[in-house]
């Protein structure tokens, strides 16, 4: 019940703000009230959630095309409840900063993101491959248009590459999806039993590879980070990538054992190297969001590295660093889009000396800037250091080019930091540029604040995340 | 005890906290309130735990006190636990005791400067994270310590944010920490995949039980050594500490000499478990140290900032900790660390009031003459002098001759090795100290010091009314400060008289066994020798002042010191020139043209080929119909041909 | 079985089906084409309806009733964008109709 309420309500909020001819102040009212709503329904199903238990809990299931093996069944695991926790936290955030730069088209705006919103719950709810692809195709809908006529100048290139990339891995993946299900008589997750069929695998894996994205993949990110309007990056970046999350955590890993392992080296390889091309191409990008397009792209690699080590450790870390990098990073697209509507650019070259006299901004970039870097006993570190310590046990190479990352990631966002913040006044930065205010505060300190307490104990979600495939087999005995 | 110990741990966060949060609806001068009380209320819970501790026979002084699972992740567990031990205290008591005198000499320093209170709370911030390194039950909290503090350090460099060199200097000492820290994270993810934990006493009891293969044991103390080395500014990783002088300079008596660099010494004497079972990596240590002591030394002999003087000094009594503890006289590295906090954030501190009272100037070039000026600070500097040049009783000396002793004492080619560089490195500090000694206080005065000694006048007079200290030369909650570090660096070294009387030595062998000790006759030998050569030193600085001389004369010799063994340069060739190309390649010839543009052909490419398939749409439902009806006919030809 | 041989009705069915074709192909009136679509569906019908005589099933007849309703529906709207054509005084010749061409 929860679950479905948590799906559909934003949906239908979605219908609703379409269909009601709303003015544009009760349009946005409405989307954050729907937003807000979604965020107190998931903390009650938080409070309710038995974290001792590893089954599907909060489950709903319906009969859909009986014959064929489909059902329409959600519910959430402990890992995956995290990923929707992070969703409509940063759902409601991105409809925030909406409604507070006040975007035009108001209507068919909040629609959209609310209808992304319930898509991207139902991707980490689905328990049947069928209502995956559904919610996975649902959400991509709203980003083509959200890009398309709410981005920057270059929007229409952004869109373009973005639906050539994810329609071919979509494709592939619904290729995989009915060869898969038509073999097992299922298209169950839970029911459905492992495959050894390579090429199936594979499609699976350019699915979630250009969604995540991984290194040859990646040609669509830097242009729709940075075209899309900055919440719908905030979005793309901290949600919709997670999407590729749970796509190899409770698809690919449990469902494709022998494959995963003859492609965990190439898999492990490519993401090694993805972290170090996206941090490297990142201490180099000209503005903000570019330099946070690629660290994300190296942090997601990251991430796929702890999900193929073989080990829980690295599992359970990835998990924690999905949920702190989607925070970090949709807090630093949220932060760009402030200065952008300050300073009228994120180019560094036109930025800088903005710490003087305004403390609040300061202070939050600060703050969200060395949790980019995950300076230790931050969450991201946590989550880094779990993920690094797993996947040593693969080969210390790869927890080796992991600390050269660590180095580069100090790099890149010091570079960002004081470009930022320090030096000399900016040229597009005016002696009366104010510092944050009440509202925007409002947008962004509670995700720092997520995160900090998250730093304070990162356990509530490394050892509260039941229901992820074991991993045993390779595990470092003690 | 523990709630002592706990408290001295949160205090500083709480202010730190208090003070972010209130913003500006906190008064400048109660945010420094706030930071110094909070400091010293962890003072008061060290002293707590401390005297309890002190009270315990000698094998149940280590406690573990653990509030909850920090990370849990597969089967690895790390709890958020504190240890309070002889060691720990120690450096609890060093943090606090010597940060809250720094903090409060701060609210006088850094009076009127803008955004005060951002400086505070990140003060309160750096000690939270210091202890938090020494009192970190388990390696990753160490780490966790280790990290917090590069960051505090970082911040506090770069408090002057609108100077590009403090900026610039920030963010060469974080990479230079964080390329520390990663090395150490690699120890320890070996260290997990072998012993599934990072819990001290897990890892400690694997590495003396000979759990650990030699080659894991060295790659681990390899690791620890990395990360030691960059934070406590030895070779090769020490050039971000001279720059690291951009920041304030009671940041720089804080954590640039008193405190944070001196965490890689203690990280040694915590883990010495495993450096014991790593002889080499131990040894590699001392010699690191031994050649930290000379080249930084060195460098100090033609250094004019009169900050970085100090802080070349720094590195090189860094050294001297690095060397004992590497051939495992942990006691007097410890003791080293206590003593050298007192005299060289006097000196730091010393330095400080010079400056402020001279408005900012750092160049000794334009200095000279303020003995007469400044009368107090001269006695406190020359006793902060004095005891860093190691002459007794003054309290560098015992630390000092200690560990020259326990060289003598190791023998063989890497003792009398090491013996010899700490030997010289005594004539080396006696030079450079007394070299810049005699520039800053002798002479004449110059233009600039006539010119600040008149406008303090009016300020003086009113300091009068404070007490006997003030003299003019800054506000009381300075200069008292200073006072009371003169005082413990006079006195500070009368804990441990060899043969007689050494209570500091007995409480840190209960953590850490020294692996050798130095007979009372060493130590008396070592001392004569020291003494002297320090002696050697001073007079030669004093000689080539009154000369009017350079210690070191212009030569192709002055140039290389001059530019510090061209470290600098080295890594700018070597790596930073490097990764900026890389990165420019990277994105010029792989991420734009190939990534970027084959994205332009992938669409160019589907669009032409729907311009094809477009042109089979004419829009003539005839032809339409045409076609459908023609397939269907051949459709049924070939069905029924087939059939 | 009463009445003509089931092949009678196929036989007729095809020559419907065949007129309709060629009226679809050849005549430009929209109107026409229209009809000729009608007959092209008549005669399905009326293969249907045979087919379900000769195999003695009512499924036949049934597809065929959903046809007719098919249809009619299909009729409405035709003829809908006829009227409205010719509201627009747009010339009523298939041919010139090509608005969606590629």
């Amino acid at each position: 019940m929860l679950t479905n309420l948590l799906i559909f309500l934003p949906l239908i909020g979605a219908l609703v703000v379409w269909a009601a001819p709303l003015s544009r102040g009760e349009t946005a009212a409405l989307a954050v009230l729907v937003a807000l709503s979604e965020v107190a329904i998931w903390v009650v199903a938080l409070v309710g959630f038995d974290f001792g238990s590893a089954s599907l809990q909060d489950s709903a299931q319906r009969e859909w095309f009986g014959d064929l093996g489909v059902t329409y069944h959600v519910g959430f695991y402990g890992f995956s409840l995290w990923l929707a926790g992070l969703t409509v936290v940063l759902g409601a955030a991105a409809i925030g900063f909406g409604a507070w730069v006040g975007r035009d088209r108001a209507r068919a705006y909040f629609g959209l993101m609310l209808f992304l919103i319930g898509a991207v719950v139902g991707v980490f709810a689905s328990q049947d491959l069928l209502v995956f692809y559904v919610f996975f195709e649902a959400m991509l809908i709203p980003i083509y248009v959200l890009v398309g006529v709410w981005g920057g100048p270059n929007r229409i290139t952004a869109t373009v590459t973005f639906v050539i990339y994810t329609m071919v891995g979509s494709l592939l993946m619904l290729a995989s999806i009915v060869v898969f299900g038509l073999s097992q008589g299922t298209f169950s997750l839970i029911d459905s039993g492992t495959s050894g069929n390579e090429w199936v695998f594979l499609g699976f894996m350019i699915a979630f590879a250009v969604k995540a994205p991984l290194l040859p993949f990646h040609g669509w990110l830097r242009t729709a980070y940075t075209e899309a309007p900055p919440e719908v990056a905030a979005l793309l970046s901290g949600v919709v990538s997670k999407a590729a999350v749970f796509g190899l955590v409770w698809i690919v890993l449990p469902h494709f054992p022998g494959p995963v392992d003859s492609w965990r080296t190439v898999v492990l390889v490519l993401a090694a190297a993805g972290l170090v091309y996206g941090s490297l191409l990142a201490f180099r990008q000209p503005d903000i969001r570019g330099v946070v397009a690629y660290s994300s792209m190296g942090q997601m690699s990251l991430i796929v590295l702890g999900i193929f080590a073989a080990n829980d450790l690295g599992l359970d870390g990835a998990i924690l660093h999905s949920v702190s990098h989607g925070l970090v990073s949709a807090a630093m697209f949220l932060l760009a889009g402030m200065l952008i509507h300050r300073t009228g650019t994120d180019r560094f070259a036109d930025l800088g000396g903005l710490a003087k006299g305004r403390p609040a901004l300061a202070t939050v970039v600060m703050v969200v800037g060395m949790l980019t870097l995950a300076v230790p006993g931050s969450a991201n570190f946590a989550g880094e250091f779990a993920i690094l310590a797993g996947v040593f046990t693969q080969g210390w190479g790869y927890a080796a080019v992991g600390a050269v990352a660590i180095v580069l990631a100090a790099m890149y966002t010091l570079r960002l930091i004081s470009a930022v913040l320090h030096r000399a006044r900016g040229e597009a930065v005016r002696e009366e540029s104010r510092d944050l205010r009440l509202l925007e505060l409002a947008l962004v300190v509670p995700l720092v604040a997520i995160l900090l307490a998250l730093s304070v104990w990162p356990t509530a979600i490394s050892g509260h995340s039941p229901g992820l495939p074991t991993q045993g087999s390779s595990e470092a005995t003690p | 005890m523990i709630a002592g110990a706990w408290l001295c741990l949160l205090a500083p966060l709480a202010g730190a906290l208090l003070i972010t949060l209130a913003g500006t609806h906190l008064s400048r001068a109660a945010a420094g309130w706030i930071s110094t009380l909070s400091v010293f209320v962890g003072f008061a819970g060290a002293l707590v735990a401390f005297l309890q501790v002190a009270g315990e026979s000698a094998d149940e002084r280590s406690h573990t006190s653990t509030a909850y699972t920090w990370l849990a992740a597969g089967k690895f567990q790390v709890a958020m636990q504190i240890l309070v031990d002889p060691v720990s205290l120690t450096m609890m008591l060093i943090i606090t005791g010597v940060g809250g005198l720094i903090v409060w000499y701060s609210m006088g320093y850094m009076k009127g400067e803008d955004e005060e209170r951002r400086y505070f709370a990140y003060m309160a911030l750096f000690v939270f994270s210091m202890l938090m390194l020494v009192m970190g039950g388990n390696l990753l909290l160490l780490l966790v310590g280790w990290g917090l503090v590069g960051l505090a350090s970082y911040l506090l460099i770069g408090f002057y944010h609108d100077r590009p060199e403090a900026i610039a200097a920030a963010k060469k000492a974080f990479l230079m920490n964080a390329i520390g820290d990663a090395a150490m994270a690699l120890g320890f993810f070996l260290l997990i995949a072998k012993t599934g934990s990072l819990d001290f006493s897990t890892a400690f009891d694997a590495a003396s039980s000979g759990q650990l293969s030699p080659n894991t044991a060295n790659l681990v103390a390899l690791g620890l050594l990395g990360g030691a080395v960059a934070k406590s500014a030895q070779l090769p990783l020490h050039t971000w500490l001279p720059d690291a002088m951009e920041g304030p300079t009671p940041v720089s008596a804080l954590i640039h000499a008193a405190t944070m660099v001196t965490a890689g010494v203690y990280l040694i004497v915590r883990t010495h478990a495993i450096f014991e079972a790593a002889p080499n990596v131990q040894h590699l240590s001392a010699i690191i140290g031994g050649v930290t002591i000379v080249v930084a030394g060195l460098i100090a002999l033609v250094q004019w900032d009169i900050k970085r003087v100090i802080a070349y000094s720094t590195m090189s009594q860094i050294g001297y900790m690095f060397l004992a503890a590497g051939i495992g006289a942990y006691g007097y590295a410890m003791f080293h660390l206590l003593t050298h906090a007192f005299f060289k954030a006097l000196l730091f501190l010393a330095a400080g009031v010079i400056i402020h009272h001279l408005a900012g100037e750092q160049d000794v070039r334009k200095m000279g003459g303020l003995r007469k000026v400044m009368p107090y600070t001269h006695a406190v500097f020359l006793v902060g002098a004095l005891a860093l040049a190691g002459i007794p009783p003054l309290s560098g000396f015992w630390s000092k001759d200690g560990i020259i002793a326990s060289a003598l004492a190791e023998g063989g080619v890497l003792g009398y090795t090491l013996l010899v560089l700490g030997l010289l490195g005594g004539f080396l500090t006696g030079a450079y100290t007394f070299r810049l000694y005699y520039l800053v206080f002798h002479g004449e005065p110059s233009e600039l010091v006539l010119e600040h000694a008149g406008g303090h006048m009016h300020e003086a007079e009113r300091a009068h009314g404070h007490g006997e200290h003030a003299h003019g030369e800054g506000p009381l909650s300075m200069l008292a400060p200073v006072g009371v570090l003169a005082v413990l660096a006079a006195i500070g070294g009368l804990i441990v008289i060899p043969g007689l009387w050494e209570p500091f030595l007995t409480w840190i062998d209960g953590v850490a066994e020294p692996l050798v000790t130095a007979s009372v006759t060493q130590d008396y030998a070592t001392s004569a020798a020291a003494v002297a050569l320090a002696g050697i030193g001073i007079w030669l600085a004093r000689w080539a002042f009154v000369a009017g001389r350079e210690l070191v004369p212009a030569s192709a010799l002055r140039t290389v010191f001059e530019h510090k063994f061209y470290f600098d340069e080295i890594y700018d060739a070597l790596f930073s020139r490097p990764a900026q190309l890389v990165a420019n390649r990277l994105r010029d010839d792989v991420e734009v043209p190939v990534v970027q543009r084959s994205l332009g052909e992938i669409g160019t490419g589907v669009k032409e080929a729907a311009g094809g398939t477009a042109r089979l749409q004419s829009g003539l439902l005839r032809s339409y119909a045409l076609v459908i009806a023609g397939s269907v006919f051949v459709l049924m030809v070939v069905f029924v041909a087939v059939r | 079985m009463l009445g003509p041989s089931t092949t009678w009705y196929v036989a007729v069915a095809g020559v419907l089906f065949g007129i309709g074709t060629t009226g679809v192909i050849l005549r430009r009136s929209p109107l026409i084409v229209l009809l000729s679509l009608e007959i092209m569906l008549n005669a399905s019908n009326l293969a249907l309806v045979g087919f379900s005589r000769h195999f003695a099933s009512v499924d036949g007849q049934i597809f065929a009733i959903s046809v007719m309703a098919v249809a009619a529906a299909e009729v409405c709207v035709g003829l809908g964008l006829i009227v409205a054509f010719t509201r627009r005084n747009m010339a009523l010749d298939v041919d010139t109709l090509t608005e969606l061409r590629g």
